[in-house]
């Protein structure tokens, strides 16, 4: 009787992998069709790009294009400019975030209430409305064409999600283990540094969110190097080659071939990682 | 500016004669520390580096932005020539600054009305125990999110451009068109397809929040159900959708929020264009601060502003009208 149960159970589930599978297999396709076609593209020559309509078979198989963007049109600056960017913005947001979150959710003194309405209310500011004043705070601080102009705006308007984030999590970290540290003797930096590695599923979130999103970042960039390619980004430099090279697709291609090969393994390799810190970060 | 973290109290801050309902609302569940000694000093160091950022980045610029809508400056020289509400007065009578609000509004609407409810299936699908290659899907369909917008602008304008896109030799191999059409020389087609790329683009994000969602379903909830005899439909509509409710809300709200914000493929994908039938606030903004000198930074701040105000209130309103609902449901059991 359970054995059929079961059988017929699986059955069910075959059936309807039978349904879901080539559906998602033909939407998927659709769906990266462009990074297909980039990446084919990446290998044509000029010509065979402007003849092949849709196709995704190259004419040719050579790596003329790659070197082309990489040393010629500078997407090796570019590129290492992004990975200055994402990652110094990321650590910063993380550093500011995590410190915060832990001080808000721990400890009571005089404006912390205010803060933390404050944090909730400007959660939904876009960047667009206030980069003029940004713009006017960089150059008066001499930072303007600068990478650290650059990186300072970047990771100092966001991050107020990131505060909520932390201090949902430490919130809800039992009494009892800070009693304990306590009873160890334990100060308050001691504590912090027992509790921090708790908030691993935390930190995993921002530090994707932040990445990806400074990965992808394009006002700011464009907006603080303006006139600067030597610092630009891939998302502002890739516009710029776009502009002087107009006729270079295949160059195109491969630069963005470059630029995005190592986020896909960064998520591949992360992938199980991120769902589940995002599963429990907002848990509760 | 940089001196504002708030001063540890002396001996004023006793929890003890606040009453319990006065306290913090968000976790009742403790007590929050009051701090002694040395470990106040460590309490600063942990808040400057937001509050620093913060204040610089965000509250001064908040303020300042006000500020500079009232005058007429090009951010050379001294802000000295005061126009009073002369900025906003030109901007309500300027077309282009309320086509780009028109824009961005339909342009947030359709991608949220899209984007949320295709996602949402996806999440779905792509949770359910008995499909296989999940991880591989789930990839597939997170893909777009890792290049720039501004990238993801430039593949498209190729792959649609009407001479020798990919787009239109489909469509010419089908026979549905015999001559090659151009995608942005309309406005509304233009929108349609900045509409259709930006969902493309996000839709890995807001899978995964719907995923992260669904898996904070207990399982034991599920299995109970099950017990009862639901079948996949029912525990659907009668557990899922209404256990995932409030996160809803703010997924939608991030949804509505983030697509007002939209820029790098209005810049790649349209400029604007074609002629200024495309411009998004975000846009407008740039173009007046940023595009062409002299430089309009009173006059952008203003839009910046006026455009910040419409966006609270819709968003609001749409916040509100959410609560009302759910209490009206909550009243009549439904």
């Amino acid at each position: 009787m359970a054995a059929t149960t079961r059988a017929g159970r699986r059955s069910h589930a075959v059936r309807a992998n039978l349904i879901a599978l080539p559906i998602l297999l033909v939407v998927g396709l659709v769906w990266v069709y462009p990074f297909l076609w980039t990446i084919s593209a990446a290998f044509k020559t000029q010509a065979g790009m402007f003849t092949s309509g849709a196709s995704l078979l190259p004419d040719q198989l050579n790596f003329d294009n790659f070197v082309r963007a990489w040393v010629n049109a500078g997407f090796s600056g570019y590129f290492f400019n992004t990975v200055l960017y994402s990652a110094a913005s990321t650590l910063v947001e993380l550093v500011k975030a995590a410190l915060c979150g832990y001080v808000l959710a721990r400890y009571e003194f005089p404006g912390r209430t205010l803060l933390y309405r404050m944090i909730v209310g400007t959660l939904f500011i876009p960047v667009a409305s206030i980069i003029v004043p940004q713009f006017v705070l960089i150059e008066n601080l001499g930072l303007l064409n600068t990478r650290a102009g650059v990186i300072l705006a970047m990771s100092g308007g966001a991050g107020a999600l990131y505060v909520l984030l932390f201090v949902g999590f430490f919130s809800s970290v039992p009494t009892d283990l800070f009693e304990a540290a306590k009873l160890d003797g334990a100060g308050f930096l001691k504590t912090f540094r027992l509790i921090l590695p708790l908030a691993k599923p935390v930190i995993a979130v921002v530090v994707i969110f932040q990445f990806i999103s400074s990965w992808n970042e394009f006002n700011i960039p464009l907006v603080f190097t303006l006139g600067q390619p030597e610092l630009q980004n891939l998302a502002v430099g890739m516009l710029s080659f776009q502009g002087e090279h107009a006729t270079d697709w295949t160059g195109f291609a491969a630069g963005m071939t470059i630029s995005f090969l190592p986020m896909l393994m960064i998520f591949l390799f992360f992938q199980s990682y991120f769902t589940r810190g995002l599963a429990g970060a907002t848990k509760g | 500016m940089t001196t504002t973290a708030p001063a540890p109290g002396r001996e004023r801050v006793t929890d003890r004669d606040r009453s319990p309902a006065k306290r913090v609302p968000e976790r009742a569940d403790h007590s929050r520390e009051r701090v002694r000694g040395i470990e106040r000093v460590w309490l600063l160091v942990f808040l400057a580096p937001f509050l620093l950022l913060y204040l610089g980045f965000t509250i001064w610029p908040l303020i300042a932005t006000i500020y500079y809508s009232f005058f007429d400056w090009s951010g050379v020289g001294p802000i000295d020539h005061f126009v009073g509400g002369g900025n906003y007065g030109t901007i309500l009578a300027d077309p282009l600054f309320w086509l780009s609000v028109v824009n961005t509004l339909v342009f947030a609407l359709l991608t949220t009305v899209i984007k949320l409810p295709i996602s949402l299936l996806a999440a779905i699908l792509l949770t359910r125990k008995w499909l296989r290659g999940k991880r591989f899907f789930r990839t597939m369909f997170f893909a777009p999110l890792i290049i720039p917008v501004a990238m993801a602008g430039l593949v498209f304008t190729y792959l649609l451009n009407p001479s020798n896109g990919a787009l239109n030799a489909i469509l010419r191999d089908l026979g549905l068109v015999d001559q090659g059409f151009d995608v942005f020389a309309n406005r509304w087609s233009a929108l349609v397809v900045l509409v259709l790329v930006s969902i493309w683009q996000i839709f890995g994000q807001y899978m995964i929040y719907w995923i992260a969602a669904l898996q904070n379903v207990p399982e034991e909830v599920y299995e109970a159900a099950a017990i009862d005899g639901a079948g996949e439909w029912k525990k659907l509509t009668r557990i899922t959708l209404p256990m995932i409710r409030p996160v809803a809300v703010i997924i939608t709200l991030l949804g509505l929020v983030n697509a007002m914000h939209v820029f790098g493929l209005v810049v790649t994908l349209t400029a604007g264009g074609p002629g200024t039938s495309t411009y998004v606030v975000s846009y407008f903004i740039y173009q007046n601060a940023f595009g062409s000198v002299p430089f309009a930074y009173g006059y952008a701040s203003a839009a910046a502003l006026l455009f910040s105000v419409i966006a609270f209130v819709l968003v609001s309103a749409q916040g509100l009208a959410v609560r009302r609902a759910q209490r009206l449901r909550k009243e009549y059991g439904v």
